[in-house]
């Protein structure tokens, strides 16, 4: 089975032929298998993040054919393009530059009160929200966070020297960041002067780029734009009329 | 070649960012000190997160689950090799530890009557109370809390895609003969540098070793042995290297899967038994063994040449399936009791073998690395002779989680994985942090870190004609065969000598010069931390002449009540390694006796249930799985909408 891997070093992009060999007569291999054994026989340096390969842990997403999937659970098919995600910097060959997305929510809600009985059930959409993987997915098509690198992807940008630096965390939100915000206002720990803030910071990640957009897509099938998405929308609408 | 060094100064530095290393920064900041995590994968990427997600919660169902109880569960279990000073801090600290997980978001179902976490309906294999609690999401919503614990709370410094190469000591001195930690250095990926830390307390939270034996596992690849190699090579002693735990039940092929989970003992049910290749039981009473029996039970069939085509044996569940009355909420259970091995074996398997009208071909898998560096109750490393003490350790050097070694000896109960990350995680954290108090900024210069900068410069660049990733996969091959389930003295005695040869390839391997992001001086890094992970294991194997825990020995006696316990100890010495015993304390014989007894008569129950006429098994089976499901079966655990995955929709 023929496919293509992008490799990236020092800045430079190249296309790799591959032929993968099966293991058995009728194998469906995974894309993960396909990279594991290039890296074996032909790419000894070939860099790709992987963990679980049962679709838990979130590293190993990939672009293939332009469209982000988790490589461990995605079948490879003859002629695919197998890159790094375009959604994020480069950092080398399919690894993309993650801590820019989490490191944005580094310590935003810490320290506000809350609720000390552990004892009580979570609602069943707090638990929607925890089975997303981070897989980061969703990124792709997101116009919030198009916004970090000029409403377009890292690589389309010339001047390498104006990209944001992960290290500080991004300045404009996503799906991921909206989640976890929208999971910590779910949480029946949560007070509501918490509620507030997550919608405050939601707002200042740059919320409104979600009102005209279609939605965002997750890589583990979780709701976003009505789970996520709405609920945010319709509580910045509601604290917007109060005066709040 | 030239690549830059940063210099950091923190209180303590947490290397890993799972459950334990956590759980340790967590602890370390909120007891003051100035902290750094520092982990290979993304934050709280670990075996945590992609476990079961089930945790030991003591008390959840029963008022007679004293600290006792389970302590002496855990010990006899592990078959003595345990030190009660640590079961007892497990069993201490298990309530607590286990909030500290909630305080971060996560929400297990509620027992409302109790006002505790509820626990499963069954306990898990070899439990002796129903103590495990089950989580939406599985080990996933546990990730969830690891990075909150490190991000949301803002208090904390973290850099991830960082290799942590090694640790650095004081040069040692009479009154410190060991040395003492004062920081490590690190490969810094994503910025193409090294990072030096100064920091008078280090924690190795970093997993464990199962990727020594990849594919046959169902762990994190990043499992590379990094947390004994590390603390090896600063002169730590190990204990109990030789136990790893296989979890009996994971998949053998197809290939994209093997090694995955897909059930566990308690999962097989009243019913549930492993069948050799000619259909023979070979265990029955599956629900009621620990992993180490039915994963010997299996590799002896291997052994003896009655094994499955891939090397395992068939677990035949079809008899809990069949009856009208109890059937369906037997498929009830096994579809909601560990949802995500389920869905590996439906996968995998197919339609037939998901609604277990077949058998399924099943293999053991490394799982856990019981033993690991040798500490005290509170993570500090130990040496010496009995339980050992810190004085004589490497002070400053603590451990956590899989990185440490002396809790679960020679086998590891269901769910306590996740209640030892907390609470030895926060143990640590602690410890490290009045250390720092105590000691203060370390009297060093940065001379003494030359060397280690000095030797991971020199690699960039390096002139070979092999790669770390060829050598890897032949390690990998040969552990299985010297170190995995089924051991010898000769085939350890040969793997020893493979070792060497490939430590001596080491210096062939070619590593390009670029300092972003190098993948060949990644492979390099963690297949040194195999290789010497691997050497430690294979010693201890030695040292273990009988089959006690996890692996069976082929050419030892089994052991009995009347058997002397022992620890295994290995430590580097000038490259070489040196191993020991150090004996353990016995449980008394009345005790160990009335443990015996309760394990028979429940194992004997389980064998006449299986005998028992059929429409007669049919409603008392009904009765029982009614009386701990309810009237409607088990509540889904999975919420979180699998089946609409968009990322790999039509490839399920």
């Amino acid at each position: 089975m023929r496919v293509t891997i992008v490799t990236h070093r020092d800045g430079v992009e190249q296309e790799i032929a591959f032929n993968y060999q099966k293991r058995e007569d009728n194998e469906r291999p995974m894309v993960l298998d396909v990279l594991l054994q290039a890296h074996l026989d032909s790419i000894p340096d070939l860099a790709f993040r992987y963990g679980c390969r049962a679709r838990n842990c979130g590293v190993c997403t990939v672009d293939i054919n332009g469209k982000p999937r988790i490589a461990c659970r995605a079948r490879a098919r003859a002629g695919d393009r197998i890159s790094a995600v375009a959604t994020l910097p480069v950092t080398s060959d399919l690894v993309a530059r993650r801590d820019g997305i989490a490191r944005q929510l580094h310590g935003k809600l810490a320290g506000l009160p809350r609720h000390n009985d552990l004892n009580v059930e979570a609602p069943d959409d707090y638990h929607a929200l925890t089975a997303c993987i981070e897989c980061y997915a969703c990124l792709d098509q997101c116009p919030m966070h198009a916004r970090n690198f000029d409403g377009t992807v890292p690589h389309q940008i010339e001047d390498k020297d104006s990209l944001p630096d992960p290290s500080q965390g991004y300045r404009w939100g996503n799906p991921f960041s909206l989640l976890k915000i929208q999971r910590y206002r779910l949480d029946p720990l949560t007070t509501e002067p918490g509620r507030q803030a997550g919608i405050e910071l939601a707002e200042s990640l740059g919320l409104d780029a979600c009102i005209d957009c279609p939605g965002c897509k997750c890589g583990v099938g979780i709701d976003l734009k009505r789970k996520v998405i709405q609920p945010l929308l319709q509580q910045s609408n509601q604290q917007a009329e109060t005066g709040d | 070649m030239n690549i830059q060094t940063e210099w950091r100064d923190y209180d303590v530095l947490v290397v890993g960012s799972g459950g334990a290393g956590s759980h340790a920064a967590r602890a370390a900041s909120e007891a003051g000190a100035k902290v750094l995590v520092l982990s290979k994968d993304p934050i709280g990427c670990s075996d945590t997160k992609i476990s079961e997600g089930i945790a030991t919660v003591r008390q959840c169902s029963a008022d007679d689950d004293s600290e006792q109880t389970l302590s002496e569960n855990l010990r006899m279990a592990g078959a003595d090799l345990p030190l009660s000073k640590i079961t007892d801090a497990f069993a201490t600290d298990s309530i607590d530890a286990y909030d500290q997980y909630r305080i971060n978001g996560l929400r297990p179902p509620i027992d409302t009557e109790r006002q505790t976490p509820k626990a499963l309906p069954l306990p898990m294999g070899g439990h002796n109370r129903r103590r495990s609690v089950g989580h939406a999401n599985s080990g996933i919503a546990f990730g969830h809390a690891s990075c909150d614990a490190v991000i949301a709370n803002g208090g904390i410094d973290y850099l991830e895609d960082n290799w942590f190469i090694d640790l650095v000591k004081t040069t040692p001195t009479d009154e410190h003969p060991a040395g003492d930690v004062i920081g490590g250095i690190s490969y810094d990926a994503a910025r193409g540098c090294l990072v030096a830390i100064r920091a008078p307390s280090v924690i190795i939270a970093a997993g464990g070793l199962s990727t020594l034996y990849f594919p046959k596992t169902d762990t994190m690849r990043g499992n590379t042995g990094d947390s004994y190699a590390i603390a090896a090579r600063a002169g730590a002693e190990l204990v109990d290297m030789e136990q790893v735990q296989f979890l009996p039940f994971c998949l053998t092929s197809p290939p994209s899967y093997e090694g995955l989970l897909c059930g566990e003992p308690v999962t097989a049910s009243f019913l549930g038994v492993l069948r050799d290749n000619n259909g023979k039981v070979i265990l029955d009473g599956v629900y009621l063994r620990t992993r180490a029996e039915c994963s010997a039970a299996i590799m002896r069939a291997v052994e003896e040449g009655r094994g499955s085509p891939n090397g395992g044996a068939w677990l035949d569940m079809t008899a809990n399936k069949t009856p009208p009355r109890s059937g369906p909420y037997f498929m009830k259970f096994l579809e909601t009791a560990l949802p995500s091995a389920y869905r590996n074996a439906r996968q995998a398997l197919g339609k037939a073998a998901a609604k277990c009208d077949e058998a399924w071909e099943v293999r053991p898998g490394a799982h856990y690395h019981m033993g690991g560096i040798r500490v005290d109750e509170n993570g500090a490393s130990v040496s010496g002779i009995g339980d050992g003490d810190s004085q004589s350790g490497i002070h400053g050097l603590f451990a956590a989680g899989q990185a440490m070694g002396g809790l679960f000896g020679a086998n590891r109960l269901g769910s306590t994985s996740l209640t030892e990350v907390a609470v030895f995680g926060s143990r640590a954290g602690n410890a490290a942090a009045s250390r720092a108090r105590q000691v203060g900024v370390p009297h060093h210069t940065d001379s003494q870190f030359n060397d280690a900068i000095d030797a991971a410069t020199g690699l960039f660049g390096q002139a070979g004609t092999t790669s770390a990733a060829k050598i890897r996969l032949e390690l990998q091959q040969a552990s299985w065969m010297a170190i995995g389930p089924l051991r010898s003295a000769d085939k350890l005695q040969a793997f020893q000598a493979d070792i060497e040869r490939w430590e001596n390839q080491l210096q062939d391997i070619s590593i390009p010069g670029y300092t972003g992001w190098n993948q060949s001086f990644i492979d390099y890094q963690e297949l040194r931390n195999m290789l010497e992970t691997a050497k430690a294991v294979s010693a201890a194997s030695l040292q273990r002449d009988c089959s006690v825990g996890g692996h069976v020995r082929l050419d030892g006696k089994e052991v009995s009540l009347f058997s002397a316990p022992y620890s295994t100890l290995v430590h580097l010495d000038n490259g070489g390694v040196q191993s020991r015993r150090t004996p353990r304390t016995r449980t008394p014989f009345a005790r160990a006796i009335a443990y015996k007894f309760a394990e028979k008569k429940a194992r004997l129950k389980a064998t006449l249930l299986r005998l028992m006429p059929a429409t007669l098994q049919d409603k008392h089976l009904e009765k029982r799985y009614r009386a701990i499901m309810g009237a409607s079966g088990a509540a889904p655990m999975m919420p979180g909408g699998t089946e609409a995955a968009t990322a790999d929709a039509g490839n399920v």
